[in-house]
């Protein structure tokens, strides 16, 4: 009985807080209808869902590339900054990782049998560990577009800044994944290889490392759909990805343009959704194979 | 040459023997090759990022970014405490009020919003006969009909949650003019995509014993879903619920670029009017606030483990 009264008090403060913020955000409603202007609006937007534009709404200066091949293009460079950006991730998130995880110098893994082996294992380490868990909080807990607010502002608009912006909050979070998972692989390998002689370094890499990557391959991949979909969005602060594009089609109210980008979208993000599901799927038999 | 023992022997059968998996390779391959191409078609170097101009402008950016008071003397904790409370009292705590109600009012619409998608998505609720207890012969083909419902869901939620909470919240604000509502409704419509999704995958997972002795006491569909489905569904469904609420923290604060009072709208603001120090301290507010956030859901769901 009291296992089931702890939930409901969870689901009884879910409430509680809901109503809360109803009220504070003043969400009647009144607050929703917008007149009969706005309903018009919204009318013509949702209605343009099912027929996207195949051609420009207006006329536009002969040599403009068609928006099919425009729409391909911004989802090349939505593909560009994720791509750049993953990989810079993938390099802080593994190097922050190893330092972040408790493999490299807990006590059943290393040997302290000499002084300096002592004093790393009892004060470095520790102090590595912590400083750089306090780091990996601080680049997940800004979101990326306030890095490329903050970074916008330092050194004005280049596509370095873009694909920084999204690489830190990313490497923050791939650091604290792959910490875990590398701290939670089974250790008897590496228990093996210790009582063998092996130093850390070979116990981390070769015993603990291998043995997380399908893991670790199948996280960074779900980093790389997110860091897609803020990639896109990066195209509102002006840079060619399809936000760019999303964003002047709609100011200028050419609805259906809107509505073949949103499409774009979609079909780049299912694309990659799909192909990185068959991914993870195909990595978890061969893991399933390995052990 | 290595002179060939047995133990060479043995490793290089192991070695032979290694798992190995055609897709994932070409997979790997053309990551690697989009990632090198990103880097050398990209632009990424050609800006010169530190020309003489951009670096005395990164200069004063960062010696903007101390307080404005502090600025040009020493270090004083009382006067940057004053600095500090009074951005608070004047719009920090109150943004950070409004962007919290924000991220739990998407979240809980987002859940109940998922609901009936739930119902429809899972392939095994979305059937003529639901749960019917298989009792020799093979399970009938499910007829085109309830495939294509299956398959509208899936693919709607899939459009739901591909096209990413900013963009969702730029289209709304418009339609619906400056409101909490248009930042809520987006972030709700993203997450009914993606809790949508996690629910029914946890429905089709789910021991089928039970649902299929309630049907097998004559329980209509809805019966199962409500008295069965729901109950052994919630711990896991909770999980992701905050899971989720976490992200819908991080986009709330974001949101506000747009134009409603979350914290982005002040950190858009004092970007706007050239108040680094100010910016830098509410984006600091921000991180403060995911980290409650996290640390909270966190807390919320070793609670829901426990209780199992």
């Amino acid at each position: 009985m009291i296992k089931l009264s702890r939930r409901r008090w969870v689901i009884i403060s879910i409430i509680i807080a809901g109503l809360w913020s109803a009220y504070v955000l003043d969400l009647g409603p009144g607050s929703l209808s917008t007149g009969a202007g706005g309903l018009a609006l919204a009318g013509e937007f949702f209605s343009h869902a099912l027929q996207p534009a195949l051609h420009y709404e207006s006329p536009v200066p002969t040599g403009t590339t068609p928006i099919l091949l425009r729409s391909l293009h911004a989802a090349g460079w939505t593909v560009a900054f994720t791509a750049t950006a993953i990989s810079l991730a993938l390099v802080f998130g593994l190097s922050f990782g190893f330092a972040a995880s408790t493999a490299w110098w807990s006590e059943d893994l290393t040997a302290r049998d000499t002084a300096w082996r002592r004093i790393l294992a009892a004060y470095v380490a520790p102090a590595v560990y912590g400083i750089t868990r306090i780091l990996i909080n601080l680049m997940r807990s800004v979101h990326e577009l306030l890095w490329a607010v903050l970074l916008l502002a330092a050194f004005g608009i280049n596509h370095l800044s873009a694909a920084v912006a999204i690489a830190i909050p990313s490497a923050g979070t791939l650091a604290k994944i792959f910490s875990e998972m590398i701290d939670e692989t089974p250790r008897d390998a590496a228990l093996a290889m210790r009582d063998a002689g092996a130093t850390p370094l070979q116990i981390y890499f070769i015993g603990l490392l291998p043995r997380a990557l399908p893991d670790i391959t199948a996280y960074t991949l779900y980093r790389f759909e997110c860091a897609l979909r803020t990639s896109a969005v990066l195209g509102f602060f002006g840079f060619p990805t399809l936000g760019f594009y999303i964003a002047a089609a709609f100011e200028n109210l050419h609805y259906a343009e809107v509505w073949t980008y949103l499409y774009a979208l979609f079909a780049l993000v299912a694309l990659v959704d799909w192909w990185s599901g068959k991914v993870r799927r195909s990595m978890l038999l061969w893991n399933q194979r390995q052990v | 040459m290595e002179p060939e023992t047995g133990l060479n022997l043995t490793i290089r059968q192991l070695h032979r023997q290694r798992p190995r998996n055609r897709f994932i390779r070409y997979s790997i391959g053309l990551m690697l090759g989009v990632i090198v191409l990103s880097w050398v078609l990209g632009d990424f170097f050609t800006g010169e990022v530190f020309n003489e101009r951009r670096l005395q402008n990164l200069q004063r950016f960062l010696s903007e970014l101390i307080p404005y008071p502090l600025q040009g003397r020493a270090f004083d904790w009382g006067i940057a405490s004053d600095w500090a409370q009074n951005i608070l009292a004047v719009h920090g705590l109150e943004a950070m009020v409004t962007t919290l109600a924000i991220s739990i009012a998407a979240i809980v619409l987002a859940a109940i919003g998922s609901m009936p998608f739930t119902f429809l998505a899972a392939r095994n609720l979305s059937t003529p006969e639901p749960f019917l207890p298989v009792i020799g012969k093979q399970p009938t083909a499910v007829p085109l009909t309830w495939r294509l419902v299956v398959g509208m869901t899936r693919l709607l939620l899939i459009f739901l949650r591909a096209i990413p909470e900013y963009v969702w919240a730029f289209l709304l604000l418009t339609i619906l003019g400056i409101s909490a509502w248009p930042i809520v409704l987006a972030l709700a419509l993203h997450n009914i995509g993606i809790l949508g999704k996690l629910s029914s995958e946890i429905v089709e997972n789910l021991p089928t014993a039970s649902l299929s002795s309630l049907r097998s006491l004559g329980a209509t569909r809805l019966q199962i879903f409500g008295a069965a489905v729901i109950p052994m569904a919630l711990p896991r469904f909770l999980m992701f619920f905050f899971y989720r609420w976490e992200t819908c923290v991080r986009e709330a604060t974001i949101l506000g670029l747009l134009g409603f009072v979350s914290l982005g709208f002040w950190i858009q603001d004092a970007r706007a009017r050239n108040n680094y120090d100010e910016m830098f301290l509410l984006i600091l507010l921000g991180a403060t606030l995911i980290m409650v956030g996290d640390l909270v859901s966190a807390i919320a769901r070793k609670v829901i483990r426990d209780a199992g």
